[in-house]
């Protein structure tokens, strides 16, 4: 099954058209590049894709999930269940403790606490933060607070990683151990991923490259 | 950009804060100005007051007073007031006799009597109405309440007389002078000596001469006024100071009203704050440029300091408005209060004073730039924009961190506890030991509080366990709590201590009281003059009345009280001049906090020697300073008698004092037989409803009232007076989860980008409203836990520090628990919803959280 079928997807913010047809998909595990310069809308798409903004028209499709059909509250649980985000600012929790960043999913999701030890301890471990659990953000490293929101987003075995510029904050040695935890976790579980990026560096994980400009994609360049 | 949402509410609340202060205030004064203004004003403007020290000035004396003066062409007025109703009413009424031949002369006056008289009769050619005696005049208030004309007659009762008078006219109103009472009737004096049997008046007012010629005989006149007076033991006072000694009664009421409209004030300036401080965070990133632009920290201060004054000077001028019309509407209700409980007043029309005005103003713009301080200083440690992703600092103030200095606080505030009060010259007594030590716990104690947060934190995780990310993840804010947390709790703390710490006076008040009157009231029936509602204008029953009463088939034996005020070290009290019935076992007992050897009327029988026995209350005991063993000097109309203080006893029915004698010394001294007020007790099996009715019908004009009747009277007036308290509670509390309200918003507005985090997360906009409250609730539960150990505290100053000073009553602590369990779950639900709103607003997050 595919794990995302975007088409012909527009969205305006006011009269000012930020989407223009855009139509993409992502075989299940396969990783994308998504380029472009600034304000050509890639977030836009992605916070489409996450179910955080609405498309004015267009289908995505997540694995069987037609968003067009989901309230607000589906929306919420597709985030809860199937698509998890990255962010170049990582965004984790401030008054919660590493381990409980990476566990607040599963307590979302409503899952006994035993089974969520026993995720959480394996994902910190494939992440290799093992020494920083008990820490808080404010107390870690770039890297390791990626790590923490990579493993963060995995806890979910989500069908979908939606990443935006995940290493665009990062030292370029720091990046390149950032993607390849991506690259292998992802391998692993087989997960889809839409990463995007302004650096080249990142295609080296991606099978394919696809760049927007001005609200629509360009013809596929492949890595 | 302007929020003018925001600004909207913060000129609301100042001008509410404002509003109330002022109208307690105004109404406060008005109310009780109401008394002394319209007798000074319908005798024009006397100089002096001359009054007894006990009972009436003989009417002799006015012709002692002229002999005396020799040819000091002085004016003397003769005044003569007793309390009277009119038949089938409950109202009390002021009936003041006047010489109303000297009054003509009198500019103000005249225009009053001299002018309706003709009306009344049409012709000027009748009989002058000084030949009548049945003839009272009213206002138009009076005549218009109701419905009596002039020429028409109705009853008069005085005491347990009826008087048929006619309405010899209606006095016009002078825009220029406070309106005439309803409740006052005048009455030419000789006649009202008639009418009421007396003969004496109460006191003679007396007025010099106006223009050039005053200068030259003032000097003179005073002194020899001073020296007439000392040598027939009157007493001397000017209007003003008479003003003072009657209002000072009140004082205790009054000082209980103005720290309620300080509360307000105290409170809008909390809400000011965090009004103000959710303004600051809504303009952060605004902020956040203008110092990367250059700005300076202070310069931003400034602004915000300028943004404070303008809102108090503005919200200020809005709420006198608001605050003029309120007192209006809130005049009757503290007249009416003042009326029971102290003396006749009337219920003017307010005046908003230049004074008030400009004292409310300055409070509230003062009040506005306090509470801006706190977001102004947070504004000014906005980081440049660059900074911004730091997270912004926490708010709130550093001082609530410092839990050292909320110890020494409360330390300090409990040595202040154990200072004395301070007497002022007036004679009134201040405890502000007591207050002191209130303010001190209040402020320790939020700073204390904060404590609170870990163990809720904690319990909410422990509760979180089984699953609920957003709780778990709220309980982890509330482990460590932002200043705002802190102000937050410390504001609800304030309210509901500074509530709960009422509570527990009203309801220690109550139960005490609810003893008291258990205890006191053992007799059957109660009988009183009608139209007695005080000690201030006497309503007596004449011996042949009491005595029949005494004398009724079902009556078994009576006690019988004579009360007389009396001016002891130049403050107004009361004698009570009791004589029991002869059953021991029926008869009234008192609560003794200092028993004499003999607690029964025997005790207050047998003077040795020239040393009368007495015993006295509470209040008189810490009015005058003395206890048991303690003499005396009394004044009566025979000279001064020396008592000697045998056993203090409780009263809670009156706050000036009483002193209790034997009726048999005091009916030689004072030449009177009469009593103010009979306690019947019935035979075996009578019913007392039945004994009512039979008094009543021989003796309509007297107040009948049962044992029960009595009880629920007693408590019904204790309710009025408090009854403002109980409003000004809730007030406190609503603003309070207001306050709360405003912080949440805060704290989620400063959590944007947390909250982003959440919804790419999955959570639901519900679910992180339930977030909001349960955060809200945590900091309600903090605030209510830390308010209520404050009030135990606060309610135990009250009892045993400020009440006993201000009021001298002993009272036994007791906690309103179910008062307690109202105000929690009334508060926690208010802050639960009010949380959770803000939440579900704040939860609609836009998409782009990059910038
Ligand atoms: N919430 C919003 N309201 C209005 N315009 C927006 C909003 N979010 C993004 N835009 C506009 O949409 C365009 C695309 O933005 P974005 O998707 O963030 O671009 P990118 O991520 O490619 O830099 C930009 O011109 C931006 O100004
Ligand atoms: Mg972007």
């Amino acid at each position: 099954m595919k794990a995302l079928q975007v088409s012909r997807l527009t969205k305006s913010y006011g009269s000012v058209p930020v989407l223009k047809g855009v139509s993409l998909e992502l075989e299940g595990g396969e990783r994308v590049a998504l380029m472009g310069p600034s304000g050509s809308g890639k977030s836009t798409l992605l916070n489409c894709i996450g179910g955080i903004d609405r498309p004015d028209g267009g289908s995505i499709q997540v694995g069987d999930i037609q968003l067009e059909q989901l309230d607000e509250e589906g929306r919420c649980h597709l985030r809860r269940d199937t698509v998890s985000t990255v962010f170049q600012f990582f965004h984790l929790l401030p008054t919660l403790s590493v381990r409980e960043n990476i566990e607040f999913p599963l307590r979302l999701q409503n899952i006994d606490s035993k089974e969520r030890g026993e995720r959480v301890t394996k994902l910190i471990e494939e992440v290799g933060i093992e020494k920083r659990a008990v820490a808080f953000p404010h107390e870690l490293s770039g890297g390791e607070m990626q790590r923490v929101a990579i493993a963060r987003a995995l806890t979910i075995r989500p069908r979908l990683i939606l990443a935006d510029e995940p290493t665009g904050n990062l030292d370029s040695r720091t990046g390149e151990s950032i993607l390849d935890l991506l690259e292998s976790l992802s391998d692993h579980y087989e997960i889809a991923m839409l990463v995007v990026t302004h650096s080249r560096e990142v295609t080296r994980i991606c099978s394919r490259v696809v760049e927007m400009r001005d609200g629509a994609l360009l013809e596929e360049v492949t890595a | 950009m302007r929020e003018w949402k925001l600004t909207a509410v913060l000129l609301l609340i100042v001008a509410l804060g404002v509003a109330v202060f002022l109208s307690i205030r105004l109404a406060n004064k008005a109310a009780v100005s109401g008394f002394g203004m319209f007798t000074e004003s319908l005798t024009g403007q006397s100089d002096y007051l001359i009054r007894p020290k006990a009972g009436d000035i003989p009417n002799e004396s006015l012709s002692i007073l002229r002999r005396e003066l020799g040819g000091i062409p002085l004016g003397l007025f003769p005044v003569f007031e007793i309390s009277g109703t009119i038949s089938g009413e409950e109202t009390v009424l002021r009936v003041m006799g006047l010489d109303l031949v000297a009054m003509q002369n009198v500019a103000n006056y005249s225009q009053g009597v001299a002018a309706p008289q003709s009306n009344a009769r049409g012709d000027d050619s009748g009989p002058s109405f000084l030949e009548r005696g049945d003839l009272v005049f009213s206002g138009m208030a009076f005549s218009e309440a109701r419905e009596i004309a002039v020429g028409e007659t109705f009853i008069l009762v005085l005491g347990d007389r009826r008087i048929e008078v006619e309405m010899g006219g209606i006095l016009p109103e002078n825009p220029n002078l406070p309106s005439i009472p309803e409740n006052l009737l005048l009455v030419d004096l000789p006649a009202l000596q008639e009418m009421s049997g007396r003969i004496g008046v109460s006191r003679i007012e007396v007025r010099f001469p106006n223009g050039e010629f005053r200068k030259g005989i003032e000097e003179e006149a005073a002194a020899k006024l001073a020296e007439v007076a000392e040598a027939n033991d009157w007493l001397l006072e000017t209007p003003a100071q008479r003003k003072d000694s009657v209002t000072q009664m009140s004082a205790a009421f009054r000082l209980n009203l103005t720290i309620l409209s300080g509360l307000a004030l105290l409170v809008g300036t909390y809400l000011i704050m965090q009004a103000m401080e959710a303004a600051v965070i809504k303009r952060r990133a605004e902020m956040a440029v203008l110092r990367s632009l250059g700005v300076t920290p202070a310069e931003i201060r400034k602004t915000w300091l300028l943004e404070g004054l303008a809102t108090g000077v503005i919200g200020s001028a809005l709420g006198v408005m608001i605050g003029i019309g309120l007192a209006q509407g809130m005049v009757g209700a503290i007249g009416r209060t003042v009326n029971t409980l102290y003396y006749e007043t009337t219920s003017n029309a307010i005046r908003p004073e230049p004074g008030e005005i400009a004292f409310s103003m300055g409070f509230g713009v003062l009040a506005s730039l306090v509470a801006v301080l706190v977001p102004a200083r947070d504004a000014a440690m906005t980081p440049p924009a660059q900074m911004m992703r730091q997270g912004s600092p926490g708010g709130g103030l550093v001082l609530l961190r410092k839990r050292w200095l909320g110890v020494v606080l409360v330390l300090i505030g409990w040595a202040s506890a154990m200072l004395p009060p301070w007497i002022s010259v007036s004679g009134s007594i201040v405890p502000v030991g007591g207050y002191l030590a209130s303010v001190f716990v209040v402020v320790g104690g939020s700073i204390l509080i904060g404590a609170l947060f870990r163990p809720v934190a904690k319990l909410l995780k422990w509760l979180g366990q089984k699953g609920s990310a957003l709780r778990n993840y709220t309980a982890s804010h509330l482990a460590k709590p932002a200043g705002r947390h802190l102000l937050t709790a410390a504001g609800l703390a304030v309210a509901i201590g500074m509530s709960a710490a009422m509570g527990i006076l009203v309801a220690s008040f109550e139960s005490t009281l609810t003893a008291w009157i258990g205890q006191i009231l053992k007799a059957d029936l109660y009988v009183s003059g009608g139209g007695a509602s005080s000690v201030e204008n006497r309503s007596t029953l004449t011996k042949d009345t009491w005595q029949r009463i005494e004398a009724m088939p079902g009556v078994e034996g009576a006690d019988v009280l004579n009360q007389y005020r009396i001016m002891i070290d130049g403050k107004e009290t009361v004698l009570g001049a009791s004589d029991y019935n002869d059953d021991p076992s029926r008869t009234l007992k008192m609560i003794w906090l200092n028993p004499p050897a003999d607690t029964s009327e025997r005790n207050l029988l047998g003077p040795e020697g020239d040393i009368y026995p007495s015993w006295i209350s509470e209040s008189f005991s810490r009015r005058f300073s003395v206890g048991k063993g303690d003499s005396l000097e009394l004044p009566t109309p025979v000279g001064v008698k020396e008592l000697r203080v045998n056993g203090v006893y409780a009263d809670y029915g009156n706050e000036a004092g009483m002193l209790v004698m034997h009726r048999s010394f005091t009916r030689e001294w004072f030449g009177d037989d009469e009593v103010t007020q009979m306690a019947l007790y019935l035979r075996e099996g009578e019913d007392a409803e039945r004994v009512a009715e039979a008094v009543r019908g021989e003796f309509p004009s007297l107040q009948v009232r049962t044992n029960a009747r009595l009880r629920e009277d007693s408590l019904r007036i204790f309710h009025q007076t408090f009854a403002v308290t109980y409003a000004l509670e809730g007030i406190a509390v609503l603003i309070a989860v207001s306050g709360l309200g405003l912080a949440l918003a805060g704290l989620l507005i400063e959590r944007k980008s947390e909250l982003t985090t959440l919804k790419s997360l999955g959570a639901t906009r519900r679910e992180i409203a339930s977030g909001a409250m349960t955060e809200g609730l945590g900091i309600a539960v903090v605030g209510m836990a830390g308010g209520l150990s404050m009030s135990f505290v606060l309610g135990w100053i009250l009892i045993d520090v400020i009440n006993p000073q201000s009021f001298g009553w002993t009272l036994t602590y007791r906690v309103p628990w179910s008062m307690f369990m109202v105000l929690t779950i009334a508060t926690l639900i208010a802050a639960g919803l009010v949380a959770y709103v803000v939440g579900y607003r704040n939860a609609e997050v836009k998409s782009d959280q990059e910038d």
